[in-house]
This record gives C-alpha cells, sequence and structure tokens, in this order.
C-alpha cells in the first residue's frame, strides 16, 4: 500500500482550516474568517497570502464606505488540492481500503 | 517553526469548519413568520368582511399588496443607498435570491391574470362572478408550496419539505371550492402550516444552534 505525500500547504492548522471553510461558501471577508478560525489578524495575513501564493485562493482587496475590505474565495486548483489531500488523508486512516 | 497537526486532527478540523460555514447557510425563519401572518391576518380579516360587510370586497387584500408595495420600495432603498456588508456569501445565499425574485414576479403575474380575467369576464358577459379570483388563489397557495419545497431544499430543512407537500393539499382543496369565504379560510390553512408553523421551527432551531455554536467556534 502506498502512503500518498500530504500537502505542506494544506497539512497546517490554519492554511486547513481556511480552505475548509472557503470550500463551503462562495466567498468571505477576512473579518469572518478570523472569527471563525479564532486567530490573530496577523497569523491569518500569513496564512492567507501563503495560500493566495500556491494559488489556492484569491484574494481581492476593496473599500466600502472608507472601510477596507479583503475578499477570500478557493479557486478551482485549492478544491482540487483539498480534495487530493482528503483522499491522501483517508488513505493513512483506511489504508486497506 | 510552523504548527503541524495528526491526520485525525486534520479530519476533525475540516468537519469544524465545514460545520461552521453550514451555520451561516440557516434561515432564522423570521421572514416566513412575518409574510405568514401577514397573509394569515389578511385572509381572516376578508372572511370577517364578507360576513360584516364593513368594506368592498378585496379591501384588505388591497392593503395588503400596499404593505408589500412599500417593503419592496423600502428593500429597493435600503439595497441602493445602505447596503449592509456581507461578511460572507453562500451558494444557497445566491439560489434562494434568486428564487424569491422568481417568487414574486409568479405572484404579480397571478394576481394581474385575476384582475384582468375578473376584467374580460365583466367586459364580454357584463357578470361579476369569483371564480377567477377563487382560482387565482388556488394558484397562489400552489405558487407558495413550490417556493417552500425548494426553500425546505435548499436549507435541508425537513418542516418546509413535509410543509410543501401539505400546503399543496390545502391548495388543490381549494380548487373545488364554491365560494370565496372557503378559499380565504383554506388560504390561511395553507399559510399556517407552509410558512408559520415552519417558520417558528426554523427560529427555534436557529436561535438553539447560535447559542450553543458560540462556543464551538475557532481552529
Amino acid at each position: 500500500m502506498e502512503f500518498k505525500e500530504l500537502d505542506p500547504i494544506l497539512h497546517a492548522p490554519l492554511r486547513l482550516a481556511v480552505i475548509s471553510l472557503l470550500l463551503s461558501v462562495k466567498e468571505a471577508e477576512f473579518t469572518f474568517i478570523k472569527e471563525k478560525t479564532n486567530s490573530t489578524a496577523g497569523n491569518l495575513s500569513v496564512q492567507i497570502s501563503k495560500l493566495k501564493e500556491a494559488g489556492y485562493i484569491e484574494v481581492t482587496k476593496q473599500f466600502k464606505d472608507n472601510y477596507p475590505l479583503t475578499i477570500c474565495k478557493i479557486t478551482p486548483k485549492g478544491v482540487d488540492a483539498f480534495e487530493n489531500y482528503v483522499k491522501a488523508l483517508q488513505s493513512y486512516m483506511h489504508p486497506n481500503s | 517553526m510552523e504548527e503541524t497537526f495528526s491526520k485525525e486532527e486534520s479530519l476533525a478540523l475540516i468537519s469544524k469548519m465545514i460545520n461552521a460555514a453550514k451555520k451561516e447557510q440557516k434561515d432564522n425563519g423570521i421572514g416566513w413568520i412575518i409574510w405568514g401572518w401577514l397573509l394569515v391576518a389578511t385572509s381572516l380579516l376578508t372572511v370577517l368582511d364578507i360576513h360584516y360587510k364593513w368594506f368592498q370586497l378585496g379591501f384588505f387584500w388591497n392593503v395588503f399588496g400596499g404593505i408589500i408595495l412599500l417593503y419592496m420600495l423600502f428593500a429597493i432603498i435600503r439595497s441602493l443607498f445602505f447596503k449592509k456588508i456581507e461578511k460572507v456569501k453562500t451558494y444557497t445565499q445566491d439560489l434562494l435570491s434568486k428564487l424569491n425574485a422568481g417568487f414574486f414576479i409568479s405572484l404579480m403575474f397571478i394576481i394581474i391574470s385575476m384582475n384582468v380575467s375578473n376584467y374580460l369576464l365583466y367586459e364580454k358577459y357584463a357578470v361579476y362572478d369569483v371564480i377567477p379570483i377563487n382560482t387565482g388563489f388556488a394558484l397562489l397557495i400552489n405558487l407558495y408550496a413550490f417556493w417552500i419545497l425548494i426553500y425546505g431544499t435548499a436549507l435541508n430543512f425537513r418542516p418546509s419539505v413535509i410543509g410543501a407537500y401539505c400546503t399543496w393539499a390545502v391548495g388543490f382543496t381549494a380548487l373545488f371550492m364554491k365560494t370565496f369565504e372557503q378559499v380565504m379560510l383554506l388560504h390561511a390553512l395553507a399559510v399556517v402550516v407552509g410558512y408559520i408553523i415552519p417558520g417558528h421551527i426554523a427560529n427555534h432551531q436557529f436561535k438553539k444552534l447560535h447559542k450553543k455554536g458560540n462556543s464551538t467556534d475557532g481552529v
């Protein structure tokens, strides 16, 4: 039985939380992700940048009533990476299946 | 050094985040309750009006129409000038907003067709009859049932799915009624089973979920 390697971009708690959250919604604002993941703004910014660099999410910055908004959205590449990550996890959890 | 975690923790985290996102897709049921009670009140006031002849037949429906038009005007102004910042957008919200638009267009279509048929009947035969109005209300109940079924399915909310089939049964019965009073009573019943009961159940579940959920968010 060959074990698939876990994607290092996704195999980190906060990045995996962000991707799992974005997978279930169309798009989400930074403060929503921060609230749901219970993370700090600084740490979340760093992890979002890493996900963006990997091409797993799209980040759009805009202003609404003088408030800056950072909107995040999962990309098709991010969806594929997440699916592969879950398959790899399953191969570890159920090696005979 | 970056924090890592076990495979079991990964799966637990994925499940937790998906559940956190699912919470955003719940409806608090307030809209169904307000809409439902407005329709029930209008139907029952119309029944009382038929008995006591306070006003012309249809007076309370005109008042109801006025309230809805005012609300629509308010909603348009709010969406144009006072749009709230949405922290999250879901595919379900997208589907439901299109469904609502389709519902209101179909609602207007049926209401206009009821009035046009009535007018043409009067023009051609110089008679006024409640048949087009009764049939129109049965069709409106049918439209409510369709909306409730899609809404309930999209939100995976079983009481609405059951409510939709009950509403259809009441709407089908309304097709065979001879008096406007009977149709109004069935209309009120359809709204109670389709909107009000599921609306209160949704509201209760929403409150429970958000009370419980506040402590479970987070990685």
